[in-house]
């Protein structure tokens, strides 16, 4: 990684954490709310991304990570509350990082394809039809009655406390994410996706690789998820079903699954979209999957690849004014710009 | 065991012949243009929800030829539909990378739950079958609705008529070419671009004759599709390679895991089916019948 590219990371990661914490001063507290969600699912997507772009795995079944994580921290804050907050999210995410372990161990047998990503969706139904019929996870009507933790000398239930905790810890998992993502094991991961074959040949064990993916994914998305509980105060079974299990995939696609930030980018204009239209039943589907469609047809590298592709045609037009000219290229969807 | 055994193989076949009637249009579009469309389980809720529009609007329920009529109607709308989706999407889809193509099915599918709640409305809907389907006859301790005996007809009937269609006639023999090696076929002459059309629009239409059929076994409400998609995706990976006879191999093997873990673990319904899936995948990663393509 190199320091320059690294420090660009940091610069963008401090204003937006910035921009997040100064949001209390300007907006009222729904939308503040808002924004603590959107920062979880934040995670959740660059979580998804680094098994699509960087290890090359398409996993339906992330909605298990963070369930788990959120039912992890929701099962101690109810029934342990001396276990300390920080603790809880350590536990989360190591039951996370098992899960997936032990889901991966199973389905990254069939790394090919649709097979794939049809398992982890079977056993991410699994667990769901599990946590959703046993009374220890409080069956349909989920765990209710999670109050925010304390820290320490700090009340996370005064004011914007836990808000301003959530952005911190999801700043630091985002780092956590970049870090993997650009380190050796990142690079070896890519080498895998790439070309599974030649990796093996290089001397790098592909499957441990794919494990290691999954299990680092699978922490991320359950520490994000454990945020969830103190947030909204229930944790339900609606969080393993399927459809949240897609909300990942979406965010990634909708800002570009080539750059880093893509999955950051798609969260927030989700969520923008779906905010605007929440008064219109089915109108909120019709327009998420318009646009997802669209974003698949017409410009594959996302949002952030249509914005890339801009500046540089906008960059290009004094030097070769024709070359503005064409039209989007198919080969620019793969094309690699983290 | 809570249930006698005759009981179980009988809630089998209605698993698995319902499952089926979904899962047929599925495998010929995976078999053929190897696309997993997550929106097939969204045109089959379309597909129930006409059929129940068109039940209200005239006396369809009256008989059991309405019935049949109301849902060859769907399948002709659905069919339509289908002719629609292929010139607008699946053709653009033609060189994307697979996880792209799941993704656009899966929005479209988005797109479906979409146009049900905006035309339909969000509130759970129902239709009772017509008179003649509305008895239940006994067989010993057996009880047998006549709805079900239905289904389970009406999935061997598309059986036997896609078994036939793909294996007897010259138009079941150009799809199985193009299935193998499309590159060849084309080389051949083989219009194969109309065949693909033709496959999507058979596979559209059987969503549609599936709504059809199982609207009076459902409540109707914008959950339907993601119900049943999840469950036809389980019988087409399993089956294998988009195969017709594995599919129905599958839907059977799938809905015996599915009676018989329900009357072992009654608390835990559907949880079987998931096990069955995961393990099946396991032992034969490639589906039950995995040679040849579309037999």
């Amino acid at each position: 990684m190199s320091r320059s590219h690294a420090t660009r990371f940091l610069v963008i990661l401090v204003i937006l954490t910035a921009a997040a914490l100064l949001l209390p001063f300007a907006a009222n507290r729904g939308l503040v709310f808002l924004a603590g969600v959107i920062a979880i699912n934040v995670v959740l997507g660059l979580a998804f991304n680094l098994l699509f772009s960087t290890a090359g795995l398409l996993s339906f079944g992330q909605a298990t990570f963070s369930a788990s994580g959120a039912y992890a921290a929701a099962l101690l804050l109810l029934r342990a509350p001396e276990v300390p907050f920080l603790a809880v999210l350590v536990i989360a995410a190591a039951t996370g990082a098992a899960i997936a372990f032990a889901i991966g161990f199973v389905a990254l047998r069939r790394t090919e394809g649709v097979y794939f990503a049809v398992l982890t969706l079977a056993f991410a139904e699994l667990v769901h039809v599990i946590i959703a019929k046993t009374s220890f996870f409080g069956r349909n009507d989920g765990l209710t009655g999670i109050q925010r933790p304390r820290i320490g000398p700090l009340d996370l239930a005064q004011g914007n406390a836990y808000y301003v905790f959530v952005i911190l810890v999801t700043a630091l998992l985002i780092a956590v994410l970049w870090w993997v993502t650009h380190s050796r094991l990142g690079r070896s991961f890519r080498a895998v996706r790439l070309d599974p074959m030649r990796a093996a040949f290089l001397g790098i064990d592909v499957r441990r690789r794919q494990l290691e993916a999954f299990a680092i994914s699978g922490a991320c998305a359950a520490t994000a998820g454990a945020l969830m509980g103190p947030l909204t105060s229930i944790v339900s079974p609606d969080l393993a079903h399927w459809g949240e299990s897609t909300k990942p995939i979406l965010f990634t696609l909708l800002g570009g699954a080539g750059h880093f930030w893509g999955p950051l980018v798609g969260a927030i204009v989700f969520s923008a979209v779906e905010y605007g239209t929440r008064s219109l039943a089915g109108a909120s589907d019709l327009i998420t999957g318009g646009l997802l469609l669209a974003v698949v047809l017409a410009i594959p590298g996302g949002l952030l690849g249509l914005a890339t592709l801009g500046v540089r045609r906008l960059q290009a037009r004094p030097a070769a004014p024709s070359e503005a000219a064409l039209p989007l290229a198919p080969a620019a969807s793969k094309g690699e710009t983290l | 065991m809570l249930a006698d055994l005759p009981t179980l193989l009988f809630n089998t076949l209605i698993w698995g012949m319902a499952t089926f009637l979904v899962a047929a249009g599925l495998t010929m579009i995976f078999g053929i243009l190897h696309v997993l469309n997550f929106s097939h389980g969204g045109f089959f809720m379309i597909g129930a929800y006409v059929a129940h529009s068109l039940a209200n609007w005239s006396s369809a329920m009256a008989n059991i030829w309405g019935f049949l009529l109301a849902s060859v109607i769907t399948a002709a709308v659905i069919g339509a539909v289908g002719l629609v989706v292929d010139r607008a999407i699946f053709r653009r889809l033609a060189h994307v990378d697979g996880a792209y193509v799941l993704v656009a099915t899966y929005a479209l599918l988005l797109v479906c739950n979409g146009v049900v709640k905006l035309i339909w409305g969000l509130n759970v809907v129902s239709a009772s079958p017509p008179p003649e389907l509305f008895d239940v006859s006994f067989l010993g301790n057996l009880v047998l609705p006549h709805y079900s005996i239905f289904v389970i007809v009406a999935g061997l009937a598309v059986f036997l008529a896609l078994e036939w269609l793909i294996n007897m006639t010259s138009v079941g023999r150009l799809i199985q070419a193009i299935a193998i090696d499309p590159w060849m076929a084309r080389l051949l002459g083989i219009n194969v671009g109309l065949i693909y059309s033709a496959t999507v629009i058979i596979g559209f239409a059987l969503a549609g004759l599936a709504g059809g059929l199982l609207v009076a076994n459902q409540s109707l409400s914008p959950d339907l599709a993601g119900i049943f998609i999840i469950q036809a995706f389980g019988v087409v990976i399993v089956g294998g390679m988009g195969s017709i006879r594995g599919a129905f191999l599958a839907s059977l093997l799938l809905g015996l895991a599915d009676s018989f873990g329900t009357a072992l673990l009654p608390q835990m319904p559907g949880l079987f089916f998931f096990v069955a899936l995961a393990a099946i995948l396991l032992i034969r990663p490639r589906g039950l019948i995995a040679s040849g393509r579309l037999s």
